[in-house]
């Protein structure tokens, strides 16, 4: 008997989301079904990060990229190119204030030159602290004025500050994170709207746990979003998701151990690669509009992954 | 599940200023009506026409285009006793936001609205009552299978068809409140839809009374499967009591700011 494909069909409709500008502008989001489930809106966006504190990142990535990680402009360009990715995450990790304590002008210097190296949309992550994140995303938002950025993320308590710059004063996207609480997802997109960031600015940080790591907790939390959005047509949930999985991936011990503290375990490279995988593909199935990597393996295995689905 | 469907009432000939407007044609009345019912919440509004003998379709056409041109094709109760206005109405009607609600047919004299409502790819709203109040569920029961039957005769699909148990006054019926909550559980269990006019259960009670029994009847209600009401929605604390149930039944998700958005 051929298979014939039932295509469930729902009320509401994830919004479609613009990030970047001009040529290297792409677009993600605009499902009307369950991820993969129909004939639209899955082009699952890949992003590569990258660092401004390359010192923190495990061994393996300098035999990837070498000196490049020393110059974020650089690093960037690098990553895109052995990559593939759609677009760039740059880490202002060293903006910290419990680490390096880098200066705003600093990090929005780094922000720039990554922006400028690049012909692909930029996201621009904090160093999450709340307070120091709600300066420097305001000055990233104001220097990269035009440049369409995603600045990744706001939180409950530095919304009014990133919402009002980032999505009203500056024209950027505004990710709203809410660390797998699928109820202050809901508030930080009402809170957001409400102070007048458009529904089609804002992106969703719902946040990601490695495989094995409590994923489960993340794929309900995922599912119930894409219900409430789809099935409810709730539109405070109806935002595109990007989640960053490479933080969670190369956190754990499987990522971290060297070969010398587990020789039985392999390669280090080749662990971290794995975690990362497993992660990130899990996330692309439970809805993810945007994936984030660290190595170009990755990116490209999941590239691979979404083409292969798609057919 | 679906959250719960709320049908503003407030457009309704009974009231002086809804009368005068409909026979002056004169639309500000109606949309000031309208737009504080969809700020409120409403996500059907009625169009009460009254009895409109005399030139019924004429009107139930103006005032289906005044409504859903103003309000992005909002969608409507078509509400009177002449049926033909109900058809030059649906005639008009833009089936964009969901289909348009005939209200309503009864097991009696007034079954042929169902056949109308079958013959326009329509919903109706389904009183389960033949001459007068049902005396038990019983007779409610046998009124809903009835109308049940007649609609997929015609091609309904029984989700199509809202059953109304019949709201009874408080004063006067009060030891029938609870076959009314009975029945809804029942027509709910043959998984089917509901609605009702729920404001009948505090009628003639002082006014500071009504909003606590509407609201308490409503979400007993709810939690037998009542699943749309014919109400003002203007009403906050019955929105709100609607909002708090659709939460506890898991039909819309939480959150600190639900009552805001």
């Amino acid at each position: 008997m051929p298979y014939k494909k039932t295509e469930q069909k729902f009320n509401g409709k994830i919004g479609v989301c613009e990030i970047g500008a001009g040529d290297a502008a792409i677009s993600i989001g605009g499902e009307k079904t369950l991820p993969f489930l129909g004939g639209e809106g899955f082009k699952t966006a890949v992003g590569i990060a990258i660092t401004d504190s390359p010192e923190d990142w495990e061994g393996c990535f300098a035999a990837v990229y070498g000196d490049d990680m020393k110059d974020p402009a650089a690093f960037a360009k690098a990553a895109v190119e052995k990559s593939g990715a759609d677009f760039v995450l740059v880490k202002l990790a060293s903006a910290d204030p419990n680490g390096a304590d880098n200066s705003v002008e600093n990090c929005v210097a780094t922000a720039a030159a990554v922006e400028a190296a690049v012909n692909v949309p930029v996201v621009i992550e904090g160093c999450k602290n709340a307070e120091k994140d709600a300066k420097l995303l305001e000055a990233v938002a104001k220097t990269l004025e035009g440049k369409n950025v995603v600045l990744f993320s706001a939180v409950e308590d530095n919304y009014k500050t990133i919402g009002a710059a980032g999505g009203m004063a500056y024209g950027q996207k505004v990710s709203a994170e809410s660390a797998v609480d699928i109820n202050l997802a809901k508030q930080l997109n009402i809170l957001l709207t409400q102070l007048g960031v458009k529904p089609q600015d804002i992106v969703m940080d719902v946040g990601s746990a490695a495989a094995g790591y409590g994923f489960e907790y993340v794929a309900s939390t995922m599912d119930r979003i894409r219900l409430a959005g789809l099935g409810q047509n709730d539109d405070s949930l109806q935002m595109p998701i990007m989640t960053d999985v490479s933080n969670d991936s190369w956190g754990v011990k499987e990522a971290v151990f060297t070969e010398a503290e587990a020789p039985e375990w392999g390669s280090q490279e080749n662990r971290g690669i794995g975690m990362e995988i497993a992660t990130a593909s899990a996330c692309v199935i439970g809805g993810s509009n945007a994936i984030i990597v660290r190595h170009p393996e990755s990116a490209k295995t999941i590239k691979s992954m979404v083409a292969g689905l798609l057919g | 599940m679906s959250k719960f469907m709320v049908i503003g009432e407030r457009i309704h000939c009974i009231s002086p200023a809804m009368r005068q407007a409909f026979a002056d044609r004169n639309p500000d009345p109606i949309l000031l009506r309208a737009k504080e019912q969809l700020d409120a919440g409403a996500d059907y509004l009625d169009l009460n026409i009254g009895p409109a003998e005399r030139d019924g379709e004429e009107l139930m056409q103006w005032g289906v285009k005044l409504l859903q041109e103003n309000f992005n094709n909002v969608p409507l109760a078509l509400d009177t006793a002449n049926m033909k206005a109900i058809e030059a109405g649906i005639k008009v009607y833009n089936r964009e936001k969901g289909k348009p609600i005939v209200n309503s047919a009864d097991a009696g004299d007034r079954i042929g609205y169902l056949d109308l409502a079958a013959a326009n790819d329509a919903m109706c709203i389904a009183l389960c009552s033949k001459e007068g109040v049902p005396a038990n569920n019983d007779e409610r029961m046998e009124y809903c299978q009835e109308l049940l039957e007649r609609g997929m005769e015609h091609g309904m699909e029984p989700t199509d068809i809202l059953f109304d148990p019949l709201f009874l006054v408080i004063k006067g019926m009060q030891d029938k409140q609870c076959d009314v909550l009975e029945a809804i559980q029942m027509i709910t269990d043959m998984g089917l839809l509901t609605t009702g006019g729920l404001s009948n259960v505090s009628n003639g009670a002082p006014k500071h009374i009504r909003p606590l029994l509407d609201c308490a009847m409503l979400a007993m209600a709810m939690q037998c499967g009542f699943s749309s009401a014919i109400v003002n929605p203007c009403d906050k604390r019955l929105m709100e009591t609607i909002t708090a149930c659709d939460i506890i039944k898991n039909n819309i998700l939480y959150a600190d700011s639900v009552l805001e958005f």
